[in-house]
């Protein structure tokens, strides 16, 4: 009966935490959902039933924004991953200088966002810009780019910030991982004549295979929700040409005032989001 | 060859790292500088002259310095209340089989993948309630609830890297459940304890829009503060990158020595089953 | 004092989750919020004044950022809804009629008509702070309007006047565009829409039905999206240029011309001496002028249980000298006649080019729809239409249907 009841005991703080901080007031954004709520007229809040999701569905603006999400997502999370997996890996070696850039590369991730967009929105300014000034300079441009007003190249600056923000992430969480794998491991399959990619194939990848999937999937949560970055770089311009979905909540609620609306978006994300935490617990579920 | 495996490793490892710091360094170096070098044109890469005007005026004729200190006691105890949060629920996923496991994992999922925008309303109705507005309570509260999803996701992945017949031993030995967790746990899963702490740190360190609606005259972070820099018709931009350029330290220090730590708790012989 | 209090309340908030804040109990306490542009200005002097002469009063001022508007407006907006809000804030026209449909406000005529400051604060003033519904809920605090920035020794080398309307505005435009050197810094970033009403409300559109996609209306908009698109007088950046970028093109030399107020004059002057002035905006062929006023202004929120105490703490700060120190820290102009006339805090110049302005000076109508209009709406759709995503017209139609559908 004790041994039974163990795990919800060790659950039940997290648990009271995450039902009071987050299920509640996502479970009034729900409700909110089914409601037209005004910022400015908070004392009418009549019933609409799916009205504001018919609306942001039958919104161009929506599916923009979500094809948008998913370039977003993808570039930057597949970016992140790689540029810190291999940044963990060379951290794993050993080397004079290691404690040193172990400490020193998670400075872009110790960075706020705001300073971080002002900073690379600075660095790609058109014209007081170091990357224009360097990339004329050294002749790798022929004349400076407006990198924050073109389209696509907006996209790419903000993609570009955000892994540079987001790597080290990476970079820690995979070395805490190889660190966790014993180097007896290794040791056996030196032993067994491998050699280093059947080494990494063979024990550090599977080693690192709950680890890697767990922040794969968490950090494509985050970046999926994450909007910061995106507000003080571009406000979602040039146009809509860097607007996802968060910031599209973002502005129709705040902006916009209209809270119904914002909800119904909110909604539809997290619906998004949990088709894809679905997917993912299904075919990972342990034998 | 292996030799030269090196010098190519460190070669690589010297480029990401100038990835990583030159954003920054230009901010630091922008930051020493006289404010009449940021708006030269054509752009001047070396500076006129050096000076600690920015950092100066920011250390003694803003509140940066007290941001600095809320920020450290949010963020300090949006770590300790999460790992003391996560830590357990990570050992009860990764030990135990049962009923509704795999739905409150996924619930502890889901709770992450609301936009927190859209929350801060009812939130903001709540902590009016519980007379919380303005308090370090609240916002150690919230972060570390925040991030709990990713905590106790990433802790139950490292944990289960233990094997479990260490736990059995223990127990076997008379140990208690929270003696297994703090002797035998804690000192193996050290490394990902770190990580996550790390995680931890950073995120309650660089949040802003809770941290800006909730808190307020007695409580104000770093994030916030630095908001104050800009503002309708101008932006303070040598105070900016003064204060952009301090504001990474703290949580690069902790790395430095909590990765020092890190090495100390591999001595498991840890073998997986 | 006040590191001493936060320790308490920490440990307190730490150890017991206090239930509620203790609130000093003989004297009334005003909660203020407000906003400057420099971190490093405070109002405790002016805090410590009036305490001083009003003993009864304690004001705690909290500086709330601004965040392009938006931060601001968020905290205030979720504050007066879970009936935890300021007694009296710094608060902008654009705002009024959102803060009246949330009936959040406190009329003050009352108040205003005893009040003896009123006559110090000019027509003009009371003109633009009047609500729809014929009742003062405001109180000017502060004030800016734009004003053209032009290089005058560049303008001088080419031989051209100072540009009075469009036409001499896009000869000299044209006439400072060189190898690496614009004309005009259009701002098509956030806060661009003071630039846009210059040139297409003073060219002919009007805010009212039907008056921005009348023919007028769109053409005066066609010669201001051109200005970039076949014109280029603009930098290529100019569709998400904002203030930082147009202000520091300005003062780099990048640039010839700008809109902007008495705010960056000081910086201009540092940067750029004599080789720089000001002058009102161009007015359009029809001879019509559009400047955007723009208001810091004072409320008192119909929530506070303090609201005389509140009107009395924001009348002070609108009163002669007491005005003039405000804005000595908030870097913009005082509202008071008499403070005005002594005023020597930014080059007279460009304190001349702000009253020659005020003629012109105009405000984006009092629609709930205008936040929405210069946050979202207004960058979005000009930006499309600077990069020739859609049609200028396109444009013009989008802003109708927002605000007159």
């Amino acid at each position: 009966m004790r041994e039974a009841a163990t795990p919800y005991a060790l659950l039940g703080p997290a648990l009271a935490a995450t039902a009071l901080l987050v299920l509640f007031p996502a479970a009034q954004t729900v409700w909110t959902s089914f409601h037209q709520l005004i910022l400015f007229r908070p004392k009418s809040q009549p019933f609409v039933g799916l009205d504001n999701y018919v609306w942001a569905l039958g919104d161009p603006v929506f599916w923009q924004s979500l094809t948008r999400s998913l370039l977003w997502v993808v570039a930057s999370v597949g970016l992140q991953f790689t540029l810190g997996f291999i940044t963990a890996l060379l951290l794993h070696r050993r080397f004079a200088w290691r404690g040193i850039a172990r400490a020193l590369v998670v400075v872009p991730w110790a960075l706020p966002s705001v300073i971080i967009g002002l900073i690379w929105t600075w660095m790609l300014d058109f014209n007081l810009g170091l990357i224009n000034t360097l990339g004329v300079r050294l002749g790798l441009l022929d004349a400076p780019v407006a990198f924050m007003s073109q389209p696509g190249t907006a996209l790419a600056a903000v993609i570009l910030a955000v892994v540079w923000q987001g790597f080290p992430f990476f970079a820690v969480t995979l070395l805490a991982g190889l660190q966790g794998i014993p180097a007896e491991l290794y040791e056996a399959a030196s032993i067994d004549g491998a050699g280093p990619l059947s080494r990494f194939v063979h024990v550090t990848l599977p080693g690192l295979a709950g680890v890697i999937a767990t922040a794969l999937l968490l950090r494509m949560i985050w970046v999926a929700n994450s909007l910061d970055l995106i507000l003080v770089m571009t406000g979602g311009g040039p146009g809509t040409a860097t607007q996802t979905l968060p910031l599209h909540a973002f502005l129709t609620a705040w902006s916009g005032g209209d809270f119904g609306h914002g909800s119904a978006l909110a909604v539809l994300l997290s619906l998004l989001l949990l088709g894809v935490v679905v997917a993912y617990v299904a075919r990972s579920k342990p034998a | 060859m292996k030799r030269l495996g090196n010098i190519a490793a460190q070669t690589a490892m010297a480029a990401i790292l100038a990835f990583a710091l030159l954003p920054w360094l230009w901010m630091l170096l922008s930051s020493l500088r006289p404010d009449a070098d940021l708006t030269a044109n054509p752009v001047r890469l070396m500076p006129t002259g050096l000076t600690l005007a920015n950092h100066i005026e920011l250390l003694r004729r803003t509140s940066f310095a007290e941001n600095l200190r809320d920020s450290l006691i949010v963020a300090t105890g949006a770590v300790t209340l999460g790992l003391a949060l996560a830590l357990p629920a990570a050992y009860a996923f990764s030990r135990y089989r049962f009923p509704g496991r795999g739905a409150l994992r996924i619930t502890f999922l889901v709770v992450n993948m609301f936009p927190v925008v859209l929350l801060i309303l009812p939130l903001f109705l709540l902590m009016r309630r519980l007379g919380l507005i303005d308090t370090y309570f609240a916002l150690i509260g919230g972060h570390a609830t925040f991030t709990l999803p990713f905590a106790i996701w990433l802790l139950t992945s490292y944990v289960d890297s233990i094997p479990a017949s260490l736990d059995e031993a223990a127990a076997i030995d008379g140990a208690t459940l929270p003696q297994i967790v703090i002797h035998v746990i804690l000192p193996l899963a050290l490394p990902g304890v770190v990580a996550v702490a790390t995680y931890l740190f950073i995120a309650s360190w660089n949040e802003y829009l809770f941290a800006l609606m909730l808190g307020g005259r007695d409580v104000r972070t770093v994030t916030v503060a630095l908001q104050l820099f800009i503002g309708e018709n101008a932006i303070q931009w040598g105070l900016l990158m003064a204060a952009g350029s301090l504001v990474a330290l703290p949580a690069t220090m902790l790395f430095l020595l909590a990765q020092r730590r890190l090495a100390g708790g591999l001595t498991g012989g840890a073998v997986k089953g | 004092m006040i590191a001493r209090r936060r320790l308490l309340t920490a440990t307190a908030a730490l150890a017991t989750v206090p239930l509620s804040r203790p609130h000093a109990q003989r004297k009334t306490t005003l909660r203020w919020w407000y906003h400057f542009d420099d971190p490093k200005a405070s109002p405790a002097d002016l805090v410590r004044d009036f305490e001083a002469a009003n003993p009864d009063i304690k004001i705690e001022a909290e500086n709330i950022p601004w965040g392009g508007g938006a931060d601001y407006d968020t905290r205030l907006y979720t504050s007066l809804i879970a009936g935890n809000g300021p007694d009296a804030a710094m608060v902008k026209l654009q705002n009024l009629p959102r803060l009246l449909e949330m009936e959040a406000l406190a009329p003050l005529d009352n108040w205003l008509d005893a009040w003896s400051g009123r006559a110090d604060i000019s027509d003009d003033f009371w003109r633009l702070h009047r609500a729809a519904d014929g009742k003062r809920y405001y109180l000017p605090l502060q004030y800016v309007v734009l004003y053209l920035y032009v290089r005058q020794d560049w303008l001088a080398k080419a031989g051209l006047p100072m540009p009075q309307d469009f036409a001499g505005f896009l000869a000299a435009g044209k006439a400072m565009t060189g190898a690496d050197r614009w004309g005009f810094g259009l701002r098509g970033g956030a806060g661009g829409h003071d630039f846009w009403g210059s040139f297409v409300l003073g060219g002919g559109a009007e805010m009212k039905k039907g008056g921005l996609n009348s023919e007028a209306g769109r053409a005066a908009n066609r010669w201001f999206i051109d200005l970039h698109r076949t014109q280029h007088i603009t930098p290529p950046s100019a569709p998400t240029d904002g203030f930082a970028q147009v202000i520091n093109n300005m003062k780099a030399g990048r640039t010839a011309m700008t809109i902007h107020h008495v705010g960056s004059a000081n910086d201009m002057q540092a940067a750029l001496g004599d080789a720089i002035t000001a002058v009102p905006v161009p007015r359009g062929p029809q001879g019509k002028g559009w400047t955007s006023f723009g208001d810091g202004s004072s409320a008192v929120f119909a929530a506070s249980k303090n609201k005389e105490a509140a009107f009395k703490w924001i009348s002070w700060l609108s009163t002669g000298e007491n005005n003039a120190a405000f804005n000595k820290l908030s870097g913009q102009l005082p509202v008071t006649s008499s403070a005005l006339k002594t005023w020597t805090v930014q080059p007279k110049r460009f304190i001349d080019a702000s009253a020659a302005s005020m003629p012109l000076a105009n405000v984006l109508p009092s629609l709930p729809q205008t936040g929405d209009f210069t946050r979202t709406v207004w960058p979005q759709t000009t930006q499309k239409a600077l990069l020739g995503e859609i049609t200028p017209d396109a444009m013009m139609e989008t802003f109708e249907k927002l605000f007159f559908a």
